[in-house]
């Protein structure tokens, strides 16, 4: 076995089963409340991981229980008057019998397995039986323990690390040592013999453990590399729509802006009309925030916020919008709290608005300030959800008859 | 405080400006503004800061667009600043990372092309008599500020200037935080002065912090001591 291979089985696989037996894996999510692609990945492969594993551990606990009953039954029954003490083997038969459905039982439901005081009943069970098989049973099959009980020292250790079963079989080998030597079966032919039962015995239970680990382990991998895959396609695909989406704009609002021009320098617009007025103040104030969007890393507050501002320029608010600082990743509710006031505030806005976001990475300040009208609010003060949540927004609403002001702030 | 930046030009004789920029329609906007202003004259304008300079050697105040023909102009703007020429920074470029650059290398004060006429005469009328003057876009910049080594505000002055960033109205910023409009401008104009300690030396830092110290707006005993100046709160007299 090769120290790559041991490194992929504890790595990869170990792991993996860890999160079976001890519980179901919470999913993970990223710092800002949404799963990311990564994670996503991870899930993805984590599940196929655990499907894989699944289909090894049905296996394992079928060869243990047929091989148990199928061949170590019969030929104890059959060879009971050559056997020492054929009570004793029978019974040591039924133990582990009903050990091996018991843990295959929790094996196949994920849930924990007492490995090391299995693997002690089993050693225990393993000298008991050579002992009581006797000489002449010593390398038949009647001695059932040789061929049998690696594959329940490899349902009793499932899941971890390849070495412990080793150590298992290395035992199980030793223990078989003394009774040959304590039988005096120390001819070259008992002692050739020996060797190829070890050999027979520990081979098959050990490749079939580290198969089934690498098959898991290749198989999360594909998963892993084909989600991530997706992801990075489905990222590519959200940068392509925003460029275009930018460019798009960056269109309009160069011909919105390049048809006041035009008018103008026709003489077919006046500048003193202030319907010109507005619609150059409308044209600049577009023209700044899409110079003003350089933010690569698409953020989620900033992203609503600028969603709401096209709306209300849409319906011909001039409407500046300045951002100083990256807000850190916040949970969608706190996001709501910040940005649900300022955008219903922001519908009910006439004239001018400026919307301002300061970020640093304990704090998050929005604020919306828009000219007073005279009358009564029209949507009247935003509502305000105030259930609890992770870190604090507090929300400041104002009218002084000059400016309207909203500002929520959120603070870790 | 409170005196007339005016009063403090020698012999009432109107404040000269030079404006550089490479673009004429900016050029001509800007003298326009500044026109409005009977204290004002404009002196020189072009598209080069030497020769402009070299037109109106006696320029007050100096208007430079950062961006000349394509080219950051901060190292002439650090040049102008150690020699002592009051350089307003005006740029379309309002990213926090310049605006803070631009102070550092010694401009006055940085005013966002987008700002307008009013802020515009004020600080050139402020910058002539080397007092600060903080439009909303370099508050913001400076309350952003997110370098390890950036002078430490105390709360007041950072609210001060978070608030003017936002509302672009000092009263309201006053009526918000229960203070006279005048103690707004102090918080404000005090975060200002910590900057002079940002970057290296200019000569005109150095008149910013004594015009400082002469109008009581920062106390003598505070200069050289500014990582613990968070703990002066109060609103000088």
């Amino acid at each position: 076995m090769s120290a790559e291979l041991d490194a992929a089985v504890r790595q990869g696989y170990a792991p993996a089963t860890a999160l079976t037996v001890a519980a179901p894996p919470a999913p993970s999510r990223g710092t800002a409340g949404e799963v990311t692609p990564q994670t996503a990945a991870g899930q993805v492969a984590a599940a196929v991981g655990r499907a894989s594993d699944r289909g090894a551990r049905i296996a394992a606990v079928a060869i243990a229980l047929a091989w148990h009953c199928v061949i170590g039954l019969p030929a104890v029954l059959a060879n009971r008057a050559e056997l020492a003490a054929p009570g004793v083997v029978l019974a040591a038969w039924a133990v582990v019998a009903v050990v091996g459905v018991l843990a295959g039982f929790r094996l196949l439901r994920h849930a924990p397995l007492p490995a090391w005081p299995l693997a002690g009943l089993l050693l225990a069970v393993d000298a008991t039986v050579f002992a009581a098989a006797g000489e002449r049973q010593l390398f038949t099959t009647a001695n059932w323990v040789w061929g049998t009980l690696g594959w329940f020292f490899m349902l009793a250790l499932w899941g971890r690390r390849v070495r412990g079963l080793i150590a298992l079989l290395t035992a199980h080998s030793l223990i078989a040592l003394v009774a040959v030597v304590g039988y005096g079966a120390t001819a070259p032919a008992d002692l050739a013999r020996f060797a190829m039962y070890v050999y027979g015995t520990s081979s098959l239970p050990i490749a079939a453990y580290v198969g089934s680990a690498v098959v898991a382990v290749l198989a999360r991998e594909r998963a892993t590399t084909s989600a991530a895959t997706h992801a990075m396609a489905a990222e590519r695909d959200a940068a392509e729509r925003a460029r275009r989406d930018r460019r798009d704009r960056l269109a309009l609002v160069g011909g919105a802006a390049g048809a006041v021009l035009a008018e103008l320098a026709d003489g077919r617009a006046d500048p003193a009309d202030p319907v010109v007025q507005r619609r150059a103040v409308l044209a600049a104030a577009r023209l700044r925030r899409l110079i003003a969007e350089s933010d690569d890393v698409p953020d989620a507050l900033l992203h609503e916020l600028r969603a709401a501002a096209d709306l209300a320029e849409r319906n011909g608010l001039p409407i500046d919008l300045v951002t100083i600082g990256t807000p850190p990743p916040l949970p969608v509710q706190v996001r709501r709290q910040l940005a649900d006031p300022l955008t219903a505030t922001l519908a009910d806005a006439r004239g001018w608005a400026r919307l301002t976001v300061v970020s640093d990475p304990g704090e998050v300040v929005v604020s919306l300030v828009t000219p007073d009208r005279n009358g009564p609010d029209a949507t009247g003060p935003p509502e305000w959800d105030d259930g609890s949540h992770e870190g604090r927004v507090d929300r400041i609403y104002e009218r002084d008859g000059e400016i309207r002001w909203v500002q929520t702030r959120w603070r870790r | 405080m409170g005196a007339d930046p005016v009063a403090a030009m020698s012999g009432g004789r109107p404040i000269g400006v030079a404006i550089v920029d490479d673009h004429p329609v900016v050029v001509d906007g800007v003298r326009a503004w500044l026109s409005t202003e009977p204290l004002l004259t404009v002196l020189a304008t072009g598209d080069d800061p030497d020769e402009v300079l070299r037109a109106a050697p006696d320029a007050d105040v100096v208007l430079l667009d950062l961006r000349l023909h394509g080219r950051m102009a901060l190292g002439k703007l650090a040049e102008l600043s150690a020699a002592g020429r009051r350089v307003v920074v005006y740029s379309e470029h309002t990213d926090p990372e310049t605006m803070l650059a631009a102070l550092d290398a010694g401009a006055v004060a940085f005013l966002a092309k987008h700002e307008g006429r009013e802020h515009c005469v004020a600080t050139v009328l402020a910058a002539a008599s080397d007092r600060p003057y903080v439009p909303p876009a370099l508050a913001g910049a400076m309350v952003g500020d997110p370098r390890p080594d950036r002078p430490v505000l105390s709360d007041k002055e950072r609210e001060a200037l978070l608030l003017w960033f936002q509302s672009m109205s000092k009263a309201s910023v006053a009526r918000r935080m229960r203070i006279s409009e005048h103690t707004v401008k102090q918080y404000v104009d005090r975060a200002r002065i910590k900057y002079t300690r940002a970057g290296r030396p200019a000569a005109t830092k150095a008149a910013l912090l004594a015009r400082a110290i002469e109008d009581g707006l920062i106390r003598p005993e505070e200069i050289g001591i500014y990582r613990s100046q968070a703990r002066y709160d109060r609103p000088t007299p």
